[in-house]
């Protein structure tokens, strides 16, 4: 096991740094740069060549690619991401705050979605083919089709229509004030939780299906023992681990996939962040979001793996 | 699990050609009357988009400030926008940017995750490891953020949008079908095909691939929906279509919100056509998955 994990482990080395090396590949690949971005944007336009020249020199945009890229990892092992080429200021700083509303919302979409898709999962595959069945699966398909940024429109139109309210559109923490902050996270939250329930309540459902019609399930019916043990017991626990998966791989695209929910919202969160980055041309800014999302993910793939190896020997072994 | 298909193919076989696929077609919708619907309602938006020129009421692109934010009414059914443009003509219109970029989108991703996924599986060894190693990268970006670095890349025309979307479908689609492929690997025709000197293109292309249609196929309907979507993202950010055009998702952006308390109409409609569309791709999409292959999981 122990020898299972390390390999699976080292196995992530790889897949960050190729995820590095694209991103950093596709910036540069993109036209223009943060020099030329900031000085098209007016602040003194018709600038020499020369002084945009020293710009990219200060920045180190001068450096052959290759050299740059070896910079960029050799200071990341240090666990250092640099500071933002737009702003000036270090990267963890630009992050932080945005990470804290990014995370919030993450989590309380999570809860949503758990909430609502592990039961009705788990009915609707109860009641195969009956109209319980059919209603869950057109309300998650529903849940599916919609856009997350067209239910906030909606969210905000009804309010607006119906109480003549909107929610706060400027962030307050949750230690400076949990109730203002509840009221306006709560929306983006449900939102995209709705979306976020449908994938686990399908994952639910067949997964559930697949347990139902295993040998064991009709061994423990056939033996007569109670039914709601029989779920909870023996269907429930192996019909989960896929569930889990999904929402653990859902979370971490939410992290930093909130990118039009956000703008709905007026939310400065990392969706929003990463548009900017990309706009400006900010490279290390850019590089650190996706590496920070795309890290999340690998991580959350390596701990299922482990899981489904602890749960089932073959996978160790094969 | 063939057993409980719904349309067995050797119950039919005996039929003429036509009324075999009438009986394939009659028995897919008795058995799933959801997928049936959504079918239907593809069908019917596949019509709407080849014929709105004729259906639709207004030129889309026509500016007339005299019905500026005209509420839904007996000339302007769905009403008209900020610039008096009919809120209809532009969603009859928009499902020509929706429907071509999701086909084109799904077909080219879904078709080259085929032949990579089968590819990967039919040589193995060294070139499937390298194979899977990329994709793990690939798949490791949020498709969003991905196609949101190659509309920078490559601009925001509509075959380069088309293109955006693409490339985060395919590794997705090369997964589910290279692990299908496996199995079809180990098949004696595959074996007969090479011990009579085939190529490997020829093998891939003329034995493998017809023998992972079905996981092929659903992955093409999983991700019309989700092209279709990407697209809306996209255009809501102003970084898809770009405005005269007509998209659903570029109606929603920027006015739609600005006007949302005067002439909420236009944040309504293109939103449901964007839900409709998807919401009948997945239903079809779903019960031909339950149909070809249920323990294959897509979304």
């Amino acid at each position: 096991m122990w020898q299972f994990i390390l390999k699976r482990f080292l196995l992530m080395i790889p897949t960050l740094l190729g995820v590095a090396a694209i991103i950093f590949l596709l910036l540069r690949v993109i036209p223009g740069d943060v020099v030329e971005a900031k000085y098209m944007s007016g602040e003194g336009q018709g600038m020499s060549n020369q002084v945009m020249a020293e710009e990219r020199a200060k920045l180190g945009l001068d450096k052959p690619v290759w050299q740059q890229f070896g910079l960029w990892v050799w200071r990341l092992l240090h666990l250092d991401l640099g500071v933002s080429m737009w702003t000036g200021s270090p990267i963890t700083e630009e992050i932080k705050l945005r990470f804290a509303l990014s995370l919030q919302v993450a989590l309380m979409a999570t809860v949503i979605a758990t909430v609502l898709a592990i039961p009705l999962g788990i009915i609707a595959a109860l009641k195969q083919d009956t109209w319980v069945d059919y209603a869950v699966r057109i309300f998650s398909i529903a849940g599916l089709a919609m856009p997350s940024f067209w239910l906030g429109i909606l969210m905000i139109l009804s309010f607006l229509i119906i109480f003549k309210w909107v929610p706060p559109m400027v962030y307050t923490p949750f230690w400076v004030d949990p109730w203002q902050n509840m009221v306006q996270l709560i929306w983006p939250a449900l939102a995209v939780g709705y979306r976020y329930s449908a994938v686990a309540t399908r994952m639910t459902r067949s997964s559930m299906l697949e347990v139902l019609r295993e040998d064991y399930i009709r061994t423990a019916r056939a033996k007569g023992l109670w039914l709601k043990l029989i779920l909870v017991r023996h269907a429930l626990k192996n019909a989960m681990l896929p569930v889990v998966t999904v929402i653990g791989l859902e979370f971490a695209f939410l992290l930093g996939g909130l990118v039009v929910t956000e703008q709905v919202f007026n939310l400065n969160g990392l969706g929003l962040l990463f548009v900017q980055a990309i706009a400006r041309r900010d490279y290390t800014l850019t590089q650190a979001l996706v590496l920070l999302v795309a890290s999340v993910f690998i991580f959350v793939n390596f701990v299922m793996d482990i899981m489904y190896a602890w749960l089932d020997p073959r996978i160790r072994h094969g | 699990m063939s057993i409980s298909a719904p349309f067995d193919a050797i119950e039919v076989l005996d039929a003429a050609p036509r009324a075999r696929w009438l009986a394939v077609i009659v028995d897919f919708s008795r058995r799933r009357p959801l997928g049936a619907i959504g079918a239907v309602v593809v069908v019917l938006m596949l019509l709407v988009a080849v014929s709105a020129t004729v259906i639709s009421p207004y030129d889309p692109l026509t500016v007339d400030f005299a019905a500026m934010l005209a509420p839904p009414n007996a000339a302007h059914w769905l009403g008209t926008d900020a610039y008096g443009r009919d809120v209809l003509s532009r969603i009859i219109y928009g499902s020509r940017t929706a429907l071509i970029v999701g086909f084109g989108a799904a077909l080219f991703g879904a078709s080259a995750g085929a032949v990579l996924g089968v590819g990967s599986a039919y040589f193995g060894g060294r070139i499937d490891l390298v194979l899977q190693r990329f994709m793990d990268i690939f798949i490791s970006f949020p498709l969003i953020i991905l196609a949101l670095a190659m509309v920078a890349i490559l601009g925001n025309t509509l075959p380069n949008l088309i293109t955006a979307i693409t490339i985060p479908m395919i590794p997705r689609c090369a997964l589910v079908i290279r692990s299908s492929a496996l199995s079809v690997r180990e098949m004696p025709y595959v074996d007969a095909a090479r011990a009579a000197g085939f190529s490997h293109a020829r093998i891939i292309l003329r034995h493998m691939l017809p023998n992972v249609m079905a996981p092929y196929l659903i992955m093409l309907t999983a991700f019309l929906g989700q092209a279709i979507l990407l697209e809306a993202s996209l255009s809501f950010l102003g970084l898809g279509v770009q405005e005269p055009t007509a998209a659903w998702g570029l109606m929603l952006s920027g006015a739609a919100v600005e006007f949302a308390e005067t002439a909420p109409w236009m944040g309504l409609f293109p939103g449901l056509a964007i839900s409709l569309a998807v919401f009948a791709f997945n239903l079809f999409g779903d019960s031909l998955r339950d149909a070809l292959d249920p323990k294959l999981r897509t979304l």
